[in-house]
């Protein structure tokens, strides 16, 4: 090896140094996401495509659902134009460092809101209504959320720790198998690895709805009515501002048209009453 | 940024895990090693049809990614009335498809052997059985044990893979912490630097395996 020459280490010190000073400046004064949005000309958006019927591929292979309908509203709402959008896909634990890593602006998907979750992105205030069913595959004969609590019965679960949580309240004797993706829960069921899975309860629905001679969803939700949101990444007051806003308004302001519009196409049926002391 | 606190308290949670790569590589390497010799030896002794089976064999699993036979064999193998567990599913598609990497291995290595040896063998009268326990075993398996490591290497990492189908290796469980903590940068870093411990340890042993037996 030849002898190191000075000139190198002075070169990458002060590269280093270089950075360190970028780094710092760059996080003084850094911009709202919502003009680094609006300069850039698109929303770039992080969610998995594995959760029907918000975020899925449909069989053209376009990513589709409630939950990109409602992202072409936003992109309208900035752009007057519902296609600038850019998808970012990601499976179920790979959407927090994308919001973290700002390689996203927002994310969506099936997303519920959990206090502790709120602990690492923000979210908005929910824009659906949510809940977790259990889907069992009827070969199983499970009838009830009693039925599935006895050891000779496996449940697949999605990698989260509400997931896991749960399935330690409820039905404390069932086997659990833990995957990363919600297909992989649903080839377990198929295959015979597992009896039942949990999941949203619009997926729940959805996928019921598909194959009826295969699935059931089971009677009640394990435990209480939830929450979807939109996350981003929090300590931007301009952009949550922004947000916010913009779902008040779809939920239950000027753009209740445009939201009922995408509600009914994805779920059937008329979204919550648009304020609950108006006559619907 | 970091948080370095977070390397203290989940730091622990990774022992687990860690078993179970460590295991799961060492016995489908094992596992892998049997296999591959067994393709080389019938590829040998077959004839012209065992030897165009183990070729095809080879090259259905070179030519696909080893995701394909974990998912076939861990979802499939339940429809035909065998559900194994998901640890020894995973295993065996390992073995599978690295026992095809190890019996081309094998095969160079035996390539590599002057043709006069046999010659050789046969003048002082050795029979095929001796040939090959005295002359072509020995040097075939020394000559392999630089590109065994490399495979070994190679399969370690895959055992990432069966992070797919519900085994909670090291990715597994870095993708589980991750989920519940949020700290994907911390989870993910724990995880590289044990990979690199595991490889790094690969590789010393059979760096020091090729010295010892080579200069025999």
């Amino acid at each position: 090896m030849r002898s190191r020459h000075p000139g190198y280490v002075l070169a990458v010190l002060s590269i280093l140094t270089v950075l360190v000073v970028v780094a710092e400046a760059g996080a003084a004064d850094e911009k709202s996401r919502l003009d680094v949005v609006l300069e850039r000309g698109k929303l770039i958006v992080v969610t998995m495509s594995t959760v029907p019927p918000f975020a899925f591929n449909d069989e053209k292979n376009q990513l589709v659902g409630f939950d990109v309908d409602l992202v072409r509203l936003l992109a309208t709402a900035l752009f007057k134009d519902p296609n600038k959008v850019e998808f970012v896909i990601v499976t179920a634990e790979g959407r927090w460092p994308a919001i973290e890593s700002g390689r996203a602006d927002i994310g969506v998907g099936g997303t519920t809101v959990y206090p502790d979750r709120a602990l690492r992105v923000a979210f908005t205030r929910p824009f659906i209504d949510s809940g977790i069913s259990v889907l069992v595959s009827k070969k199983s004969g499970i009838k009830s959320m009693q039925d599935l609590n006895q050891d000779r019965f496996t449940i697949a679960n999605l990698n989260n720790p509400q997931m896991a949580d749960r399935a330690k309240r409820f039905f404390p004797k069932t086997k659990v198998l833990t995957f990363d993706t919600p297909s992989a829960q649903f080839l377990a069921v198929r295959s015979g690895r597992a009896n039942a899975l949990q999941i949203d309860t619009p997926s729940a629905d959805y996928f019921a709805a598909q194959s009826k001679d295969e699935f059931d969803v089971l009677p009640g939700l394990l435990g209480a009515s939830q929450n979807n949101a939109i996350y981003f990444k929090p300590g931007d007051f301009k952009w949550w501002l922004w947000l916010d806003t913009a779902v008040a308004e779809l939920r239950s302001g000027s753009w209740y048209p445009q939201y009922t519009e995408i509600y009914q196409k994805w779920f059937g049926k008329n979204p919550p009453p648009q304020k609950f002391y108006l006559q619907q | 940024m970091l948080q370095l606190n977070w390397f203290r308290t989940y730091g622990a949670t990774y022992l687990d895990a860690l078993g179970w790569t460590a295991v799961t590589a060492l016995a489908a390497s094992a596992g892998a090693l049997v296999w591959g010799c067994a393709l080389f030896l019938l590829r040998l002794t077959g004839g012209r049809w065992g030897a165009r089976g183990v070729d095809a064999y080879v090259q259905a699993f070179r030519n696909t990614p080893v995701l394909l036979p974990i998912y076939l064999i861990y979802f499939g193998f339940p429809l035909i009335g065998l559900p194994w567990p998901a640890v020894v599913c995973g295993g065996l598609a390992l073995v599978l498809q690295n026992g095809a990497y190890i019996s081309e291995i094998l095969r160079g290595s035996y390539q590599a052997i002057d043709r006069v040896q046999f010659d050789a063998a046969k003048s002082i009268g050795l029979g095929p059985w001796h040939t090959f326990r005295k002359i072509t075993l020995p040097q075939v398996l020394v000559y392999s044990i630089p590109s065994l490591g490399n495979q070994v290497v190679l399969l370690l990492k895959d055992t990432s893979l069966l992070s797919a189908i519900s085994v909670t290796e090291l990715t597994m469980q870095a993708k589980l912490l991750t989920e519940q903590t949020g700290a994907a940068y911390e989870a993910f870093i724990v995880v590289a630097a044990l990979y690199l411990v595991l490889v790094s340890g690969t590789e010393v042993f059979f760096r020091v395996a090729h010295r010892t037996v080579r200069w025999r």
